[in-house]
């Protein structure tokens, strides 16, 4: 027999009765679908919080000032100072200390409102703390020039407008939460295109120097500190000791921390959506069974009638059977569709955005990752599946006595 | 395969029924010799054996005791798949409700056995047509078994039977659901075929019209053969 015709006789079964077959298709597609959404929205967000992770470098711990905060225990009106960055550099495993100063702004845009931060902080250790960051035009701010800004990319071509806000050497004007009148700055640089770190997006960022912030937000004290430590893993032992020294003073925002705290959201949803793709591939399996008994049963004359033709047992069995790989192809198809579908959806919905420890918007919605083979077994699972499912009612079907069912009625 | 063995031999064959504790016997040894070229009537009262000889003889059913030879081969040592390519190869079956696949058409149904033996789409369409247009069913290949007379589809049966070419044609009262005028149709074009192609039939009647139309006539009653009746026409299929 050839394959062809057994797949021509397949689909003109399935044809024949087309609300089962469409059902039981989808039964086995949403199974198939919710396994793809699954893995590639939750890759997709480790992914994510990786390359976050990675850009600030996985040996950075984010002190920040905890004051006008509501920590446990009350408001703190703790305030970190020069003093601190000697204290902190003290500290077993840290490395370097440097300082900045953050404050929300809000960027009145041809297309809209720019929910971004302006933040101080040495010139000199910006492409240091965040890596790969570069300039797209123009020269970073120098140290003693208050009213000069480099910009994040996203501030000076605003998405979403065509038209450019800001250009280098040109002035921009920022609201900002307690300056009355908001401020302007004299653009001298542009930054390239970067994205989002620990939930803050350094295209939506304006950087002016610690100097100049300082003068600006008329307070020696920092809003919080970078700190280096010397490995990644000596992250964990300098959050211990920084937390124990100051308490609820501060609040910290560990790279590594946010990552494992990320992995472990990820990791039960993993788990979570995992049993309900699993339950789901289960009940499409079942169903798959189902069909097919009710499908054998109901064409045991017609089965009777091949075997009157010649057909031996194994060609019965491989119709019924190409009849259960038809459906677990359309099944894959539509599954990996609707999968696609879904983990954006999912993608949306997962924590990766919110306000940053710099504040302001920022963060990115998770962003699903496909790798050729989760596509491929999004496409051939559903297949194993439904040909497992139905080798059993097609092997019953094989094994019909000829006699008995050509007299069926 | 010798070729003086005859189409159909049975030698002693009993069936035996086993419902429950019960043993049921259908057919108590019967030897019959079909030759090659020979249209054969199997008549009797319902419950005489006769559709289970049928079966028998159409490799569909073994017996419990008993040898078949169908054209000198015997039956025992062939396994379930060697029976499938006997019955495919050298067998056709004609029923008396057609038993056509509703959702194939006419055309698609007269195909199937050489489907089961691979034969490339448009050789085998080809073949079926031609045979679809002998036995008059031209244009209506297309059709599907539901929009065709008792008659025309017992033709598709009929073709089906015969797309193979096969050397026996087992037809279990073929004529039963038709009437008069559409089973002298049939009966004229099995005759037709068994003088032109040789092929051998076994027909299983009640109808008398039926069983004067070919050369012998078998009666059956209680699993054992009653008697057996030549017909004159016998001359006619020799020349």
């Amino acid at each position: 027999m050839l394959i062809s015709d057994m797949f021509k006789l397949a689909v003109k079964a399935l044809v024949d009765r087309k609300a089962r077959s469409v059902l039981t298709i989808l039964g086995i597609a949403i199974g198939s679908a919710v396994i793809l959404a699954l893995i590639a929205s939750s890759s997709g967000l480790s992914a994510g919080v990786q390359s976050q992770v990675d850009r600030i470098g996985a040996n950075t711990l984010i002190v920040r000032s905890a004051a006008g905060f509501y920590a446990s225990g009350g408001q703190t009106s703790y305030q970190l100072s020069q003093d601190d960055v000697r204290i902190l550099k003290s500290f077993q495993g840290v490395v370097d200390v440097i300082p900045f100063y953050s404050k929300g702004i809000n960027i009145v845009s041809g297309s809209g409102t720019i929910q971004g931060s302006l933040q101080g902080v040495d010139p000199n250790q910006l492409f240091k703390l965040y890596k790969g960051l570069d300039l797209y035009e123009g020269v970073l701010p120098s140290l003693y020039d208050p009213a000069a800004a480099a910009i994040g990319y996203g501030i000076a071509f605003p998405p979403g407008s065509t038209a450019q806000l800001a250009d280098v050497n040109q002035m921009l004007s920022v609201q900002i939460s307690g300056v009355k009148g908001g401020m302007a700055f004299l653009v001298k640089g542009i930054l390239a295109q970067y994205g989002s770190v620990l939930f803050s997006n350094i295209d939506d960022t304006i950087f002016i120097s610690l100097q100049s912030a300082q003068i600006l937000f008329k307070t020696p004290y920092y809003t919080g500190f970078y700190v280096i430590t010397d490995t990644p893993d000596d992250v964990a032992s300098v959050q211990q000791i920084i937390q124990t020294y100051y308490g609820a003073n501060v609040r910290l925002i560990g790279a590594s921390a946010i990552l494992s705290s990320i992995q472990s959201i990820t990791g039960q949803m993993t788990v979570f959506l995992g049993s309900i793709g699993a339950v789901s591939m289960f009940v499409a399996a079942v169903g798959i069974t189902n069909t097919m008994f009710v499908s054998v049963m109901e064409r045991t004359r017609e089965i009777g009638v091949l075997k009157a033709l010649g057909y031996r047992p194994r060609q019965i069995m491989s119709i019924f059977l190409s009849e259960a790989v038809v459906t677990g192809i359309i099944g894959g198809i539509v599954g990996t569709m609707l999968g696609y579908v879904l983990s954006f959806m999912i993608g949306g919905a997962l924590p990766l955005s919110g306000r940053g420890p710099f504040g302001g918007g920022g963060g990115t919605a998770a962003k699903p990752v496909f790798t050729p083979e989760l596509l491929m077994f999004s496409l051939l699972f559903p297949i194993v599946v439904s040909v497992l499912a139905g080798l059993y009612p097609a092997w019953r079907a094989s094994r019909m006595n000829a006699v008995v069912a050509l007299k069926y009625e | 395969m010798p070729r003086s063995a005859p189409a159909v031999q049975t030698v002693d064959v009993t069936k035996v029924y086993r419902v429950g504790h019960l043993d049921y016997p259908a057919l108590k040894g019967i030897n019959l010799k079909i030759d090659r070229g020979e249209l054969t009537a199997i008549m009797g009262p319902s419950g005489s054996g006769k559709s289970t000889l049928l079966n028998i003889i159409g490799a569909l059913d073994r017996p419990t005791s008993g040898r078949v030879l169908i054209d000198g081969v015997d039956l025992r040592k062939l396994g379930e798949d060697g029976l499938a390519l006997l019955r495919n190869k050298s067998i056709g079956f004609v029923y008396q409700s057609f038993n056509l696949i509703q959702r194939l058409t006419a055309v698609e149904n007269v195909e199937m056995p050489l489907i089961a033996r691979s034969v490339p789409e448009q050789v085998r369409r080809s073949r079926s047509l031609k045979l679809m247009s002998a036995v008059g069913l031209k244009g209506k290949s297309r059709k599907r078994p539901n929009e065709l007379s008792g008659g025309e589809q017992q033709r598709v049966a009929i073709a089906r039977a015969l797309v193979t070419e096969p050397a026996l044609v087992i037809a279990d009262e073929p004529t039963g659901n038709l009437d008069s005028k559409t089973t002298l149709e049939v009966l004229n074009y099995i005759t037709q075929v068994n003088k032109a192609m040789g092929t051998t039939f076994v027909i299983v009647t009640h109808n008398p019209e039926v069983s004067e139309r070919t050369h012998r006539v078998v009666t059956l009653r209680d699993g054992l053969i009653e008697k057996e009746q030549h017909l004159e026409r016998i001359d006619a299929y020799t020349k």
